[in-house]
């Protein structure tokens, strides 16, 4: 058993609405998992609680055997586990290269970056086609390379776990292949377990060894990407029941 | 005499009530902490005083031009300086408060520092269980009163009220379904400056006219918004007596050097251990 | 793909021209512009320290010149009464200050929007009270005077103007090559991640909480140094001097230079003392210009002085 995240009965309601009905799962380390649902289902809310960012109503999430729902997300960073966000968020007064350096320095701290961050910041922009930009400042570029930008200074941050969220949405089908290698490339060099939700079909069965169904709030549907685009309910949930026809 | 003091906290509490009702329906539909209602407020009593000390008009007139006045000068500062910023709160922020600034330090330039005693517009008080209530002071209770009824049944049952409450809970959302958020803002920044206006004029002939009158009623307002103003009419009201009543009271039992300080003490109390305001709003 | 950052050769000339003029100013003019240049040069401290958690963090606070006035009646108070001598009131006050403003940054800081901004308003106010009104302490609006310059040694002896002036030039370098050292270090890189994105820094693993009260509190222990410093040089202090107006012209001196880049400030300040002294004649006048200016700023360029530097330069755009 080498689950690396467990997510036991975990819940959360906002006000009289439940996002997130008491579900459980894990996560084996190095694992590609990907998570999928009609707008609504609580992916974002699950990973929200998981990063730290909301408080869970009931139900617990281990990391590495040890309890860290509750816990703030910079905590819960330190810890191993980072994020990006469905919004591109990023750090726009910044080069791209002080980006990413703020997430080497954000885990250790030194006055002026060692050599050893130097080189582990350059690597990162290499793989991520950043490195012609690295004096530029963010604002600056495009929103596909902001969000480049906010998964490499993730990366900087030397999770061992990370969460993406529609890391795909509004890309083309070019620069969809070129994130699906990086993000194949993390998982199978870095070792890094990936946690992905996606909308784009295609990126999440050509990543993802294992998918996770949710819709509003439970799991309905759990196994390979086989699996999951032949079952029923799955396929209700998507399409509503009048048209689920096999 | 304990009841003079509760009834004289009272009514100060009733003009940090209005000023807070409009510093309210401002914030919670720009995120703006309209420190100009500041200034507002000065300029509006010094109108009202030179339209009775002047042009000799009657009280209710001057009042009523107050008023305008203060519709217009907010008006103006929303749709000349703030909606520059749209989404910049913090130059809006900074903006509001130079213009307090600005419009108390024109009030010196202009009419000098010195005090003016606005003159009684109503003679005469009354007298019951050893306290004596002027009938101005019973004047500032009933126009308040008045001000916030007209004021909620306004934004209970029009048209425009209801854009406003849907702009103060969600402004993009407002936005998509057809609100004109551009009227919104006029409309509630019109309603603060009427309000401040009405303030500052209630208030004149009790305490006279003096540039720098608008400092602590706009802090004691802004204390009564962050505390306990938030989407609730009745809770600035209820704030807004309240904290008169605390600095009264605590002015002649406590201390009188510090009275103007309650009202800090109390945010920082409640802040410590309400971080999220008292309505968790915040 | 623009590089938009400002060129140094600007900063480094604005430096040293500044810095050849205050070194020679005591000798070459007379003393009254002596004593506006000290003010200047506290102010540029202040100013500097100030933008460490405004210009550099991200909140927005109105209680720098409260600290400046606790940091001043408290190194006054602790040579007068508690008989301390100078070099240990000064490091002490800018303690006490620094502690003061973590025990108010922590809870504060926490709060969302501008709720600290304008709780920062109210506690500057009330610092006033309080000075204004511990007449057994402070001697209330009848000022605190008969403040003794700092001991000298080595044969300098600091009651005189030009001894004065320079230990305060020669803090104010110190103070102020500090604190760019501080902002070029590490924890000044994680400090503007918060400014620019308080969410992804706390995503990427920064206690944005813990940083906020840091930059808060270190701005404010500066401010109460320099204050200490303000009251052995002018020895009478009063507590309309700290009042509202101290704690706002920080904040326009900021602006009007061009907030988070240490520098601005720093010039803001010099430029904002000189005129004011220029305005000394018309007192309303003075303040009146001020909100206009402020206004004026964020009209024309928001990022001050510094932000127009920036756009005028080739290749820059806004």
């Amino acid at each position: 058993m080498s689950a690396i995240l467990e997510v036991k009965k975990l819940r959360k309601a906002f006000g009289g609405v439940v996002a997130v009905d008491d579900n459980t799962f894990a996560v084996e380390r190095g694992t590609r998992l990907g998570i999928i649902g009609p707008n609504g289902a609580g992916k974002t809310t699950t990973f929200n609680m998981i990063a730290g960012f909301y408080k869970p109503t009931s139900g617990t999430i281990e990391f590495e055997g040890r309890r860290i729902s509750g816990l703030k997300p910079h905590r819960i960073s330190q810890l191993g586990i980072g994020r990006t966000f469905q919004n591109v968020r990023a750090f726009r007064e910044l080069t791209v290269y002080d980006h990413v350096m703020a997430g080497a320095l954000a885990h250790e701290l030194h006055y002026r970056p060692t050599a050893k961050q130097v080189e582990e910041v350059e690597h990162i922009l290499q793989w991520s086609r950043l490195a012609e930009h690295r004096d530029t400042t963010v604002k600056n570029l495009t929103l596909a390379a902001q969000r480049q930008i906010e998964l490499a200074t993730a990366l900087a941050t030397r999770p061992k776990v990370l969460l993406l969220d529609e890391l795909m949405a509004g890309l083309t089908f070019v620069e969809i292949d070129q994130m699906l290698d990086l993000l194949r490339l993390i998982n199978q060099e870095m070792g890094i377990t990936l946690i992905v939700v996606e909308h784009v079909m295609k990126a999440i069965m050509a990543l993802c060894q294992r998918i996770i169904v949710l819709s509003y709030g439970k799991i309905i549907a759990e196994g390979s990407p086989q699996e999951i685009s032949t079952n029923q309910t799955v396929i209700e949930a998507y399409l509503g029941k009048e048209t689920a026809y096999a | 005499m304990l009841l003079q003091q509760i009834l004289n906290g009272i009514i100060v509490g009733a003009t940090y009530s209005l000023i807070a009702l409009g510093l309210n329906l401002i914030w919670s539909i720009t995120d703006i902490a309209d420190f100009s209602q500041g200034g507002t407020y000065v300029f509006a009593a010094y109108a009202a005083y030179f339209v009775v000390t002047l042009v000799k008009l009657p009280f209710i007139v001057a009042l009523l031009l107050a008023m305008v006045l203060g519709a217009v000068l907010s008006y103006l500062f929303e749709r000349v300086l703030y909606r520059r910023w749209t989404g910049l709160s913090r130059i809006q922020l900074l903006c509001a408060i130079a213009l307090f600034f600005l419009m108390a330090n024109l009030a010196i330039l202009f009419w000098t520092a010195k005090a003016k005693i606005f003159p009684a517009y109503l003679k005469g008080s009354v007298k019951f269980a050893g306290v004596t209530l002027s009938y101005q002071r019973i004047v500032v209770l009933a126009v308040a009163a008045i001000l916030f009824v007209v004021v909620y049944f306004f934004i209970q049952n029009t048209k425009m009220g209801k854009a406003i409450r849907a702009a103060s809970q969600d402004r993009e959302a407002a936005a998509v379904v057809g609100i004109n958020i551009h009227t919104v803002n006029s409309v509630v920044f019109m309603i603060g400056g009427i309000l401040s206006a009405t303030a500052a004029v209630l208030i004149s002939p009790l305490y006279s006219v003096f540039p720098n009158m608008g400092d602590l009623p706009l802090l004691k307002s802004l204390v009564v918004v962050i505390l306990g103003g938030f989407g609730s009419v009745a809770g600035v009201l209820v704030g807004g007596m309240g904290l008169g009543l605390v600095e009264s009271l605590g002015g002649v039992y406590i201390s009188s050097a510090y009275q103007h300080g309650f009202a800090f003490i109390v945010l920082i109390l409640v802040l410590l251990f309400f971080p999220k305001g008292l309505f968790g709003k915040v | 793909m623009r590089n938009t950052k400002r060129s140094p050769l600007v900063t480094i000339i604005i430096l040293i021209v500044v810095l050849v003029v205050l070194a020679v100013l005591p000798q070459l003019t007379s003393e009254y512009i002596t004593y506006v240049a000290v003010l200047a040069m506290l102010y540029a401290v202040l100013t500097g320290s100030y933008d460490i958690l405004t210009g550099y963090t991200g909140p927005l606070t109105f209680c720098h010149g409260a600290f400046y006035g606790i940091g001043a009646y408290t190194s006054a108070l602790l040579t007068l009464k508690a008989g301390l001598p100078f070099w240990a009131a000064f490091p002490l006050s800018g303690v006490m200050v620094f502690v003061f403003a973590v025990i108010i940054g922590y809870p504060g800081l926490r709060l969302k929007g501008h709720y600290f901004a304008v709780t920062s308003f109210f506690f500057a106010h009330f610092m006033y009270l309080v000075i204004l009104n511990s007449i057994g302490l402070t001697n209330g609006p009848m000022g605190l005077g008969g403040i003794k310059p700092p001991e000298g040694f080595l044969g300098i002896n600091f009651a005189g103007l030009k001894a004065s002036y320079y230990l305060i030039f020669i803090y104010g370098i110190i103070v102020i090559t500090g604190l760019w050292l501080f902002i070029r270090s590490g924890i000044g890189k994680l400090l503007v991640t918060i400014r620019e994105n308080e969410e992804l820094s706390e995503a990427i693993g920064v206690n944005t909480a813990f940083y906020k009260v840091l930059a808060f509190s270190v701005g404010a222990g500066v401010a109460g140094l320099t204050g200490s410093l303000f009251a052995h040089f002018f020895r009478l202090l009063h507590p309309t001097t700290f009042a509202w107006m101290t704690s706002e012209m920080v904040v326009i001196m900021s602006l009007v230079g061009g907030l988070g880049t240490l520098i601005g400030p720093i010039i803001g300040a010099g430029i904002v003392t000189l005129i004011l002294e220029l305005m000394r004649f018309a007192p309303e006048l003075r303040l009146i210009t001020w909100s206009v200016a402020l206004i004026a700023v964020l009209l024309i360029e928001p990022k001050g002085l510094m932000g127009l530097i920036r756009r005028l330069q080739p290749g820059g755009r806004k």
